[in-house]
C-alpha cells in the first residue's frame, strides 16, 4: 500500500509543479471551445466541440499574410459555472494564446466579459438573453445564435395569433435565462392587449427539477392556452408536457431557444409530446449541408447530434473565411470585417450581422430562425410568418 | 375558494404520491445510518443505478419486467456487501473519514455514469398511461402504482426489522453495539446485511421511478438532498420517523409550492428542517 | 529550517509574481483563495465539527461587499471587511442554536441554512436574482483601480498571509488548544467540568471560522467582479471538505496541503470532462482509505516504519458521529 502511496504523491505533486505547460504548435489557428463538457448541460458543449471539429476538417490549409495555417480546437471545460468559466478563459488567452473561441451561457458571460475587453478576446456567445452581452461596450462579442429578444419579438406575438391564443404563461428555469425572458414574453404579450390576448402567470424550476406538479398546478389553474417553456431542454419539456396532461391540460406548449429530440420527447411523454412547437427547430433540412453535417456527426461520434452542432459550423467557417480576406489575425480588426461581411453557406441559410436598433451594434447574427410542431412523434414544419428584428 | 381547495386537493395528492418515493430512498439511508453510523452519500448513485438498470435491462436488452427486477434486486445487494467490505468497514468508528469516503464513492459512481451511460437523457416508456380521478382531483395510474409498490416495500422493511431475528440483530446493535456484540451479535455481518438492505431499497426505488421520470446519471443528487431532510426530520434511524418525515416533506413541497411557489416551497422545506433541528434535535420521533 | 522554509516560500509569493504570466497568477490567487476557505473551515473540523455549508457563509460574505459597493458606492476595502462581519454574524446566530448538536446532525444543518441563502439571493430582485450582480468593481489604491491581475495578486496574497497568520497563531493560544479539548462529547463534559464555558469558545470558533471565509469570499468576488448565486455552491462546500480531508486533520499544514495539490490537479485536468471528477474521487479514496489522517500523515507514518496509524488528533470515535 505503501509505495503506490508515494507515486501517487510524486504524481500530484508533478501536476502542480509542471503548471503552464504552454506549447505553441507553429502555424495552427487555435479556436477554443470554452463550454460545459460536463455536467447537466454538457450536451450543449459536445455540439460545439464537434462543430468546431467539424469545421476544422472542412477548413484545411489556409493561408493568411503569406503563412499556412490549420485551424486547432482547443476543449476548456467551464461545467457552466461562473467560475470554472473565468478559470477556463484565463488559461485560453493568457496560457495558451488563444484569441477566438465559441462560449456557452448567458449566466457565465457577466464575469468573463471584463476580460473579453481588456483582451478583445473574439466571443462567439452561445447564449440566449439579449443586451448584457451584445452592447457597444462589448465590440468583440458575437451571438451566433437567436436571442432571447429575437425570438420573443419575433415569434411570440406571430405565433400566439395563429394559434388563436388568449391566455399565455411561462414556465422556466428559475436562472438569468428564465427570468429574463419571462420579463421578454411580457413584454411582447402586453402588446397584443388590445387584441384579448394576456399573460396569465409564471413560474419557474430548478434546473434538472423532474416533478413539475405544484408549478404546472398553479399555471392551470389560470386557464392557459399556450405556455411557454423557455429554453426547457428536451428532458424537461418532455415531463412537463407529460405531467401537465396529466393535471388536464389540453393546450399548445413552445419551446424558444432550446434544441428538442422529437423521438426522446415521444419516448417520454408518449402521445403527450404532441403539440409542441419548438423554435430553432428545422422540420425539413433547410440546406444540403445542414443534413450532410447530421449525417457525417452520426458517423463520426455515432449519435444523433446535439443542437448546438450546425450554428457552431457556420460561425467557425465565416470565421476564417474572414480572417483569410482581412489577411490578419487581430482580433478587433476581425471584428469590424466580421461585423460588415455576410455569409451565405451557413447551414441554416444566408446569415448576416444585425441588432443595431435593439442593442445599438451589429454583432447578432441574423438567419432563417425556423418552427416546427411535433406531430405523432416527428416534427412538422409549422408555419409562422416572422416578424423583423433590427 | 373552491378553485384553491381543489388545488390544495390536488397538490396533497400529488405531495403524497412523490413522498412515499422518498421514503423509499431516504428509509435505506436511516437504516445504514442507524447501524453503520454512517451517513452514506453514494446512496442518491445506488437509485440512479436502479433507475439504468432498468434501462438497459428492460428496454435495451428486453428482459421481461419481473426477470428486470430480480437482476437488479441482486446486483443492488450484491453492491451493498461489496460497498460495506471494501470501503466502510476499514473506517468504522472515523465518522469523518466515512462521509468523505461516501462522498468520494457517490462520485466515482456518478462519472462513470455519464462515461458509460452518456450524456443522453434515457428514458423507460410508462407501463400504465390512464388518469384516475377522484372528485376533480387527478392521479396519474402509473405513480399510484409506484406508491402502491412502495408502502408494499415499507412494510416489508418493517416485517423485516420488527419480525426477524436479523432485525432483532439490528435493532440491538441500534440501541447498544458493545453490549450487542458481548451478547454474540457479529456486529459485522448485520451491518454488511442492512448496507445491502438499504441499498436494494434505493436501487428499487429507482426501478419504479424509471418510468415516470427520465434518467440521467446525475439524477441521485437532488433525491439524497431530499433523502438527508427527511431522515433528520425523521428522526435518524427512525424507521416510522422517516416514512412520516418523507411524507411530510412531499405534501410540504407539493402543497407549498401550489400556494407559494416551487421556488418559495423549496426554501421552506429548509427552513422546517432548521426549526426541527433546533426546537427538537432529535427529529420528530428519534430518541432523545 | 522550517521557519526558514516558510520565510522563503512567503519570499516567492512576494517577488516572484511579477515575473509570471498572468494565468499563472490567476491560478495561484485561485489557491491562495481555497487554502484560506479550507483553513477556516480546519477551525471547527479541528474540534470535531463538519459543515456542508461553508459557501453559504462565503457567498454571504461575497454579496454583502458586492452590494455595499455597487448600490451605496463603499469602497471595497471596508467591503471586504464588512463581508466577514456579516459572515460572522449569521455564524454567531446559527452557532448559538446548531452547536449544540453533533456529527450529523450540524452538518446537515449548515447545509440547509446555506441553501436557504442561496435560495433568498435567488429569489429576491435586491440580490439581483439569479441573474447576480455583475460589474463588480476591484479596489483602488492610491488612485489606481487594481485591474491587473498582478496589482489584484497582491491583494488576495496580503489578505490570505494575514488570515493564515492569525489562524495559525489562533491554534497556539489558549482559546485554540481549548478548541481541541471539545472534539466529543466526553470531553467536551470534562471541560465544561473545568469551569470552560463550552458552547461560547465553540460559538466563538464558528464565528472566527466564518469571518475568514466571509473576508475572503468578498476578496473572492472582487477577483471575479462578478457574484451570482451559481457561484458559491454545494459543491464548493463539499470540494472544502475534501481538500481538508485529503491533506489531514492532523497538523494546520494538511489543509493546505490537500488544498494546492487538489486545486492544482484539478488546474490540470481543465479538458478532461467527467474524468476530472473520476480522477479527483479516486485520488480521495485511495488516500482516505491508505491514510485516514490525510496526506500530511505520510511522513510520520514512514518515520515509524509503516504501522498503520488509526488513531487520529481528530478523528471521532463511534460516538461523535451518533450524539447529536
Amino acid at each position: 500500500m505503501r509505495r503506490p502511496m508515494l507515486a501517487l504523491v510524486l504524481l500530484v505533486a508533478l501536476a502542480v509543479v509542471g503548471l503552464p505547460a504552454g506549447v505553441h504548435a507553429q502555424k495552427s489557428f487555435k479556436v477554443g471551445a470554452i463550454v460545459p463538457v460536463s455536467g447537466p448541460a454538457a450536451a450543449f458543449g459536445l455540439g460545439v466541440q464537434r462543430g468546431l471539429e467539424l469545421a476544422a476538417e472542412d477548413v484545411g490549409v489556409f493561408a493568411v499574410a503569406g503563412e499556412k495555417y490549420k485551424l486547432e480546437v482547443v476543449t476548456y471545460d467551464t461545467v457552466y459555472a461562473p467560475d470554472k468559466t473565468v478559470a477556463a478563459i484565463n488559461r485560453a488567452v493568457y496560457n495558451d494564446n488563444v484569441k477566438y473561441g465559441v462560449i456557452i451561457g448567458a449566466g457565465v458571460h457577466p464575469p468573463i466579459l471584463p476580460i473579453i475587453r481588456e483582451t478583445g478576446f473574439l466571443d462567439f456567445a452561445f447564449a440566449a438573453a439579449g443586451r448584457q452581452i451584445t452592447n457597444p461596450d462589448n465590440p468583440t462579442a458575437f451571438r451566433i445564435m437567436a436571442s432571447s429578444d429575437q425570438l420573443y419579438q419575433a415569434y411570440a406575438v406571430a405565433i400566439a395569433e395563429k394559434l388563436g391564443g388568449k391566455r399565455i404563461a411561462f414556465l422556466g428555469p428559475n436562472d438569468e435565462l428564465g427570468k429574463n425572458d419571462a420579463k421578454a414574453i411580457k413584454a411582447e404579450v402586453e402588446k397584443l392587449k388590445a387584441k384579448g390576448v394576456s399573460f396569465v402567470g409564471d413560474e419557474y424550476y430548478e434546473r434538472g427539477a423532474r416533478d413539475f406538479g405544484p408549478a404546472l398546478l398553479r399555471l392551470i389553474a389560470q386557464k392557459p392556452d399556450i405556455i411557454d417553456t423557455d429554453g426547457s431542454p428536451t428532458g424537461s419539456i418532455a415531463l412537463i408536457a407529460k405531467q401537465a396532461r396529466e393535471l388536464g391540460y389540453n393546450g399548445y406548449f413552445v419551446n424558444s431557444t432550446a434544441v428538442l429530440e422529437a423521438k426522446a420527447i415521444s419516448d417520454i411523454a408518449g402521445k403527450a409530446g404532441e403539440n409542441i412547437i419548438a423554435l430553432r427547430i428545422w422540420a425539413s433540412p433547410p440546406t444540403k449541408l445542414y443534413t450532410e453535417l447530421a449525417e457525417r456527426h452520426q458517423k463520426k461520434y455515432g449519435e444523433a447530434a446535439p443542437g448546438t452542432l450546425w450554428e457552431t459550423y457556420g460561425a467557425a467557417r465565416w470565421l476564417v473565411d474572414t480572417i483569410v480576406k482581412a489577411g490578419t489575425f487581430d482580433t478587433m480588426k476581425v471584428a469590424d470585417a466580421l461585423a460588415g461581411s455576410t455569409y451565405a453557406a451557413h447551414p441554416f441559410g444566408a446569415a448576416s450581422w444585425g441588432g443595431e436598433k435593439a442593442y445599438g451594434i451589429k454583432r447578432q447574427i441574423i438567419m432563417p430562425i425556423p418552427a416546427a410542431i411535433l406531430k405523432n412523434g416527428k416534427w412538422e414544419p409549422f408555419d409562422v410568418r416572422s416578424g423583423k428584428f433590427e | 375558494m373552491d378553485v384553491y381547495l381543489h388545488l390544495i386537493g390536488q397538490g396533497l395528492a400529488i405531495g403524497l404520491l412523490t413522498g412515499i418515493l422518498y421514503v423509499l430512498i431516504a428509509l435505506g439511508l436511516t437504516l445504514i445510518y442507524g447501524i453503520l453510523h454512517i451517513v452514506n452519500f453514494a446512496h442518491g448513485e445506488i437509485y440512479m443505478l436502479g433507475a439504468m438498470g432498468v434501462f438497459y435491462c428492460y428496454v435495451v436488452f428486453k428482459l421481461p419486467f419481473a426477470a428486470t427486477l430480480v437482476v437488479i434486486l441482486l446486483l443492488s445487494l450484491l453492491l451493498g456487501l461489496g460497498v460495506e467490505r471494501a470501503f466502510f468497514r476499514p473506517l468504522r468508528g472515523q465518522w469523518l473519514q466515512l462521509v468523505v469516503a461516501s462522498v468520494g464513492l457517490s462520485l466515482i459512481i456518478q462519472s462513470l455514469g455519464w462515461i458509460a451511460f452518456g450524456i443522453q437523457e434515457k428514458n423507460v416508456p410508462s407501463f400504465f398511461t390512464g388518469v384516475v380521478a377522484f372528485g376533480g382531483v387527478r392521479l396519474p395510474t402509473q405513480r399510484l402504482i409506484a406508491a402502491a409498490v412502495g408502502v408494499v416495500l415499507v412494510g416489508l422493511l418493517y416485517a423485516l426489522v420488527y419480525r426477524t431475528k436479523v432485525g432483532l440483530a439490528m435493532r440491538a446493535i441500534e440501541e447498544d453495539e458493545e453490549t450487542a456484540r458481548m451478547l454474540g451479535i457479529d456486529a459485522d455481518r448485520v451491518a454488511a446485511l442492512a448496507c445491502a438492505v438499504g441499498f436494494a431499497l434505493a436501487a428499487l426505488a429507482g426501478a419504479f421511478v424509471a418510468p415516470i421520470y427520465s434518467l440521467n446519471p446525475g439524477m441521485g443528487l437532488e433525491a439524497i438532498l431530499m433523502s438527508f431532510l427527511i431522515i433528520i426530520v425523521g428522526g435518524l434511524g427512525s424507521i416510522t420517523g422517516t416514512v412520516l418525515a418523507g411524507l411530510l416533506v412531499g405534501v410540504l413541497q407539493s402543497v407549498g409550492g401550489v400556494l407559494l411557489g416551487a421556488e418559495a416551497a423549496y426554501g421552506l422545506v429548509f427552513i422546517v428542517m432548521i426549526v426541527v433541528l433546533v426546537v427538537r434535535p432529535a427529529g420528530l420521533l428519534g430518541k432523545a | 529550517m522550517k521557519r526558514g522554509l516558510l520565510g522563503l516560500l512567503i519570499a516567492a509569493l512576494v517577488l516572484l509574481p511579477p515575473l509570471g504570466k498572468p494565468y499563472v497568477l490567476h491560478v495561484v490567487i485561485v489557491i491562495l483563495i481555497n487554502v484560506v476557505y479550507a483553513q477556516a473551515l480546519y477551525v471547527i473540523m479541528r474540534m470535531g465539527y463538519l459543515s456542508f455549508g461553508h459557501a453559504g457563509y462565503i457567498a454571504l460574505g461575497g454579496y454583502t461587499s458586492a452590494l455595499l459597493v455597487t448600490k451605496l458606492a463603499i469602497t471595497p476595502w471596508i467591503g471586504f471587511l464588512a463581508g466577514g462581519v456579516v459572515a460572522g454574524i449569521f455564524a454567531w446566530a446559527l452557532g448559538a442554536v446548531t452547536l449544540k448538536l453533533r456529527g450529523i446532525y450540524f452538518s446537515l444543518s449548515v447545509f440547509a441554512f446555506a441553501e436557504v441563502v442561496n435560495a433568498a439571493f435567488r429569489a429576491f430582485e435586491v440580490f439581483g436574482g439569479p441573474a447576480g450582480i455583475a460589474g463588480v468593481p476591484r479596489p483602488a489604491l492610491l488612485g489606481t483601480r487594481l485591474n491587473t491581475h498582478l496589482q489584484f495578486y497582491y491583494v488576495v496574497l496580503a489578505v490570505a498571509l494575514v488570515s493564515l497568520f492569525f489562524l495559525y497563531r489562533l491554534q497556539w493560544t489558549r482559546f485554540g488548544f481549548t478548541l481541541l479539548a471539545l472534539r466529543t462529547r466526553e470531553t467536551e463534559r470534562l471541560a465544561e467540568s473545568l469551569g470552560i464555558n463550552a458552547a461560547r469558545y465553540k460559538t466563538l470558533a464558528f464565528v472566527v471560522s466564518c469571518f475568514f471565509c466571509g473576508l475572503m469570499g468578498a476578496v473572492h468576488v472582487h477577483y471575479l467582479r462578478f457574484v451570482s448565486p451559481f457561484v458559491f455552491t454545494f459543491f464548493l462546500s463539499n470540494d472544502l471538505m475534501i481538500y481538508v480531508m485529503v491533506g489531514g486533520l492532523g497538523s494546520y499544514w494538511g489543509p493546505m496541503l490537500g488544498t494546492v495539490l487538489l486545486t492544482g490537479l484539478g488546474e490540470q485536468l481543465f479538458a478532461a470532462g467527467y474524468y476530472k471528477s473520476l480522477v479527483y474521487a479516486v485520488v480521495l479514496l485511495v488516500v482516505i482509505l491508505a491514510l485516514p489522517g490525510g496526506l500530511i500523515s505520510l511522513p510520520r507514518i514512514l518515520r515509524r516504519g509503516g504501522a498503520r496509524e488509526r488513531v487520529l488528533p481528530v478523528a471521532a470515535d463511534v460516538t461523535a458521529a451518533r450524539e447529536r
